[in-house]
């Protein structure tokens, strides 16, 4: 079921269009990596600030508001990129398992951003007003630099994986 | 002769962990950059001003700068003659050194000048963009 799929999602137009093209695929993973070293670098930030080791002199409620819109924009631009990227060679990635386990990691981040938002996320004037860094900041700060290390790790080691040809539906690595 | 193998070649691991020290360096380094440029542009924080911020996170940018100054040479060094006849790289090195003047003079003075610079923040993202533009080409020119 998810194998047909992922094989229907790289037949469709765009995907073919995107594999066949030589520049067009790269233009996509550089806005990739300018998604994650311009939004990436601000989620280094906002932890960074939770463990008081940047921006000590402002208020954390400052650091999380401040930063949330220009987060969101990136992480959209990061996932609609990856999805591209994902599309072009859909049937490869499904026999990746550095991709499953950077999926993996990503639900992760989605479980840690429910368990921490009522408690730090979306509580920076409480964390302001203690006399010292709540604990559960701090280890929310940890979790969150460790998982997306975590993501950007396996996302690398994604493009190092021989795909299994003799699996594989369609011989796109003729036409890569 | 006595030919000596790399020792960048040594293991197979190597590389790709000095890649993954490359992009999260990068991450900080452009990351604590652009902080200051989208500030400038009226899209963060607008309750600190560039000047300030630029002041919070300068430390963790030249932690950044340090890790790409270490890691980038190791994965050149790796297989130098391929980087020194790629277009690509050599493009890349080009824009850094151009994106690393333009920060230390041109932006640096904007940010301390006070006024709002949206024009120098814009270019600053773009250089910085441009490099990782040239890195990502390196793998397909």
């Amino acid at each position: 079921m998810l194998l047909e799929f992922v094989q229907w999602l790289q037949m469709t137009g765009y995907a073919t269009a995107l594999r066949q093209s030589w520049y067009v695929y790269p233009v996509i993973m550089t806005l990739h990596l300018v998604g994650i070293g311009m939004f990436g670098g601000l989620v280094l930030v906002t932890n960074l600030r939770l463990l008081g080791v940047t921006m000590q002199k402002r208020p954390v409620a400052d650091v999380i508001r401040g930063l949330r819109h220009l987060k969101h924009a990136g992480l959209t631009l990061i996932v609609v990129c990856g999805f591209l990227m994902f599309s072009s060679k859909a049937e490869e990635y499904y026999y990746n398992w550095f991709f499953w386990m950077k999926m993996s990691l990503l639900g992760l981040i989605a479980l840690h951003a429910l368990a921490f938002r009522s408690s730090v996320y979306k509580n920076p004037a409480v964390l302001d007003r203690s006399s010292t860094m709540p604990g559960i900041a701090k280890l929310a700060a940890v979790l969150s630099i460790l998982l997306w290390t975590g993501v950007a790790i396996c996302g690398r080691g994604i493009g190092y994986i021989d795909p299994p040809l003799e699996k594989l539906h369609a011989m796109l690595f003729l036409v890569k | 002769m006595l030919i000596m193998e790399n020792p960048l070649d040594s293991s197979p691991m190597i590389f790709p962990v000095l890649e993954c020290f490359h992009i999260i360096g990068m991450a900080l380094l452009v990351g604590t950059i652009a902080l200051v440029d989208f500030r400038m542009l009226g899209w963060a924080m607008p309750g600190q001003t560039p000047a300030e911020l630029a002041d919070d996170v300068k430390a963790w940018s030249h932690v950044g700068l340090a890790v790409m100054l270490l890691s980038g040479p190791m994965l050149f060094l790796s297989d130098w003659d391929m980087y020194w006849y790629n277009s690509a790289w050599r493009a890349k090195m080009g824009l850094f050194l151009l994106a690393l003047a333009f920060n230390f003079t041109v932006h640096r003075r904007a940010i301390a000048s006070g006024s709002p610079g949206k024009g120098v923040a814009l270019t600053s993202l773009l250089l910085w963009a441009s490099v990782i533009a040239g890195g990502i080409f390196i793998a397909f020119v």
